[in-house]
């Protein structure tokens, strides 16, 4: 749990050997370097003037001085070193640059490689590894620019919902990495929605040059951890067989379940659409039994039909 | 006195201090601590600023001091493991550290505590963030038995753990010394030395079945571990199958996704523009579910037990079944 105290207290931690080492940093340095207002900056330093070591005379007191806009801070030889890194703080660190790293064509790359090569040689090999499957990195560069300068694209994209690919006009908003792989979200034309769009499934991206509105203001890339939000109009019901609930909820983002007799196991989730559903339960085969709802057992009738003829039977 | 001041104090006197001090040093000698009405107020106010030395990193080291009498214990802040090592980074190189902690979904907030601990060895210079489109990672990073076995891998010591293999019922109880964590498909994984296998493996967290329990034995880390290299490639590479060659078939509307997507697979293009790849199957349900996945625009046209068990996944679905 992070409280006001712990984020203050940590803040304080880093920003005095920042002030011992490099007398005259002035206030808006600290503010700036620190992420906090100037008056947090000297809130901070009133506090830390009133703190010492054991006796607390005015010679172990420590000592700050703000002089012709510059800050000098002395007696506190202590805090002249930053708190180490934790291996929490080490692992998120880690795994953030991971993910930024798959991104292709960010210019920042090589000051991130760079700078997690320091890190490693500071701290030990880092120990993290990151793969995401990217799709076409090409592809994914041009949503970056399109991102970058707030243009309008069209993508060739293959739906399995229509089981076709289909042109889309997007108004990009973001891009995610989640389950192992990166997605576009936007506003799509075509629907008339905001779309997640999976990159491995994009077969083309064309730069328009039409400006894209804009991501609505509570827009969170968050919000679309799992991968199913605005898409899950549709809760399906499955009961699964003892083999298949072992490993089923690893995989996808249960919202209820219940044990069955005999080790079977019904389970709730929410569907990115009919089709997604369909080929679901297909997948499953003999390890699951659509409950509900009924469309997406129509669904997946008419699928397997229509795979089956392929198969000659 | 505000509690910021009183941590503050704290932290500066066992940092300081020449020998460890014990409860009723601090309280004497430790400013803040002497407005505490009673004793056992004393206690409460400092056992909860050791839990917020704790959440923040600080390396307490609980002691003992009479050699006669084991309940009388000190503390104190060890200067080596406290203060973070040398490291040079130049502005940039935080800036994109920087980029990365706001990148991370879920556990954020860490990755940018450990930025501002950076912030402060990095040379005076700008650090104006560059700008970057909206980008999010849902790495699940957060979750507390990878947080455990990364502890463990910082301080290179043994864990142990409950584990359900893939596929089956039955659980073994697994030590482990850490090599790396892998992020693949979604999943974390963990691989090292299996103690008792001598071999190495790798674990998916979400099988382990207990709390990742850290052990006193220490070990090293071998110079060639590699981690990435131990986590099996694609799904169907992986399994209880004899390894068998299989052909599956894109039709022309989907015959650009596996050059694009399947990099370095042996792919053909047929007559009718439909892309033909080949792939080394050891799972066999794993590439059925790979191509149903496709919908009808998938076909696996070799060998022919992989066709039959395609089929058989359809069956509860033909003849007006499976509801």
């Amino acid at each position: 749990m992070t409280t006001r105290t712990t984020e203050r207290l940590r803040r304080i931690l880093a920003l005095l050997p920042y002030a011992i080492q490099h007398p005259g940093t002035t206030v808006e340095e600290l503010a700036e370097r620190f992420g906090v207002p100037s008056r947090q900056v000297l809130a901070d330093l009133n506090l830390v003037e009133l703190c010492g070591l054991p006796g607390y005379t005015p010679d172990v007191l420590i000592e700050v001085a703000i002089q012709d806009g510059g800050v000098y801070v002395r007696t506190a030889d202590y805090f002249e070193r930053p708190l180490r890194i934790t291996p929490v703080e080490a692992l998120a660190l880690y795994a953030g640059a991971a993910a930024l790293a798959e991104l292709p064509g960010m210019e920042q790359a090589e000051s991130l490689r760079s700078g997690l090569r320091k890190l490693g040689a500071a701290l030990g090999p880092a120990g993290v590894n990151v793969e995401l499957e990217p799709g076409a990195p090409s592809h994914l560069e041009a949503l970056r620019s399109a991102l970058n300068e707030r243009r309008r694209v069209r993508l060739e994209y293959y739906s399995t919902t229509r089981g076709e690919l289909t042109a889309r006009t997007v108004d990009p908003w973001g891009l995610i990495a989640t389950l192992g792989r990166f997605y576009l979200i936007g506003y799509d034309h075509l629907s008339g929605e905001e779309r997640m769009f999976r990159a491995d499934r994009i077969k083309a991206v064309e730069l328009l040059d039409e400006g894209a509105a804009g991501p609505p203001e509570d827009f969170d890339p968050g919000g679309y951890r799992g991968a199913f939000k605005g898409e899950g109009r549709l809760t399906l019901t499955l009961e699964l067989s003892p083999r298949a609930a072992s490993w089923f909820e690893d995989y996808y983002p249960v919202t209820r379940a219940e044990d069955l007799p005999g080790g079977r196991r019904r389970v709730e989730l929410p569907a990115g659409g009919l089709a997604w559903a369909a080929l679901l339960a297909l997948r499953l085969g003999a390890d699951g039994r659509i409950v509900g709802p009924s469309e997406v057992l129509g669904e997946a009738r008419r699928l397997a039909r229509e795979i089956a003829a392929r198969y000659r039977i | 006195m505000n509690r910021v001041e009183r941590l503050l104090n704290l932290v500066a006197a066992l940092l300081e201090a020449p020998r460890p001090l014990t409860v009723e040093d601090i309280r004497e000698r430790v400013a803040g601590y002497d407005a505490q009405p009673s004793y056992d107020a004393f206690r409460r106010a400092f056992e909860r600023d050791k839990s917020e030395l704790k959440e923040l990193g600080i390396p307490l080291e609980t002691v003992e001091i009479d050699p006669f009498d084991s309940s009388r214990v000190g503390y104190r802040i060890p200067k080596s493991s406290y203060y973070l090592p040398d490291i040079d980074l130049e502005p940039e190189e935080l800036a994109a550290l920087k980029l990365a902690s706001q990148a991370l979904m879920g556990s954020g907030l860490h990755a940018e505590a450990g930025v501002m601990k950076l912030a402060a060895v990095v040379t005076p210079g700008s650090l104006s963030e560059p700008r970057v489109p909206p980008f999010g990672a849902d790495l699940a990073a957060e979750q507390p038995l990878l947080a455990s076995l990364y502890e463990a891998y910082s301080l290179k010591q043994r864990v142990r753990f409950t584990y359900q293999r893939a596929g089956g019922e039955e659980t073994s109880v697994r030590t482990l010394e850490t090599h790396g964590l892998v992020h693949r498909r979604g999943n974390w994984y963990v691989v090292g030395r299996d103690v008792e296998r001598d071999a190495v493996r790798s674990f998916r967290l979400s099988r382990i079945r207990s709390k990742v329990e850290l052990l006193p034995e220490t070990y090293e880390l071998p110079a060639d571990a590699d981690p990435a290299e131990r986590v099996d490639l694609e799904p169907w590479e992986v399994g209880p199958d004899e390894p068998i060659r299989a052909v599956v078939r894109f039709d022309p509307e989907l015959a650009w996704w596996p050059a694009q997507n399947l990099p370095g697979v042996p792919l053909r293009t047929t007559q009718q523009g439909a892309a033909e790849v080949e792939l080394t199957v050891a799972n066999l349900d794993a590439l059925v579910n790979y191509a149903l996945g496709f919908g009808a625009a998938v076909e696996i046209v070799a060998p022919p037990e992989a066709r039959a068990r395609l089929v058989e996944h359809l069956a509860p679905y033909l003849e007006g079944g499976g509801g």
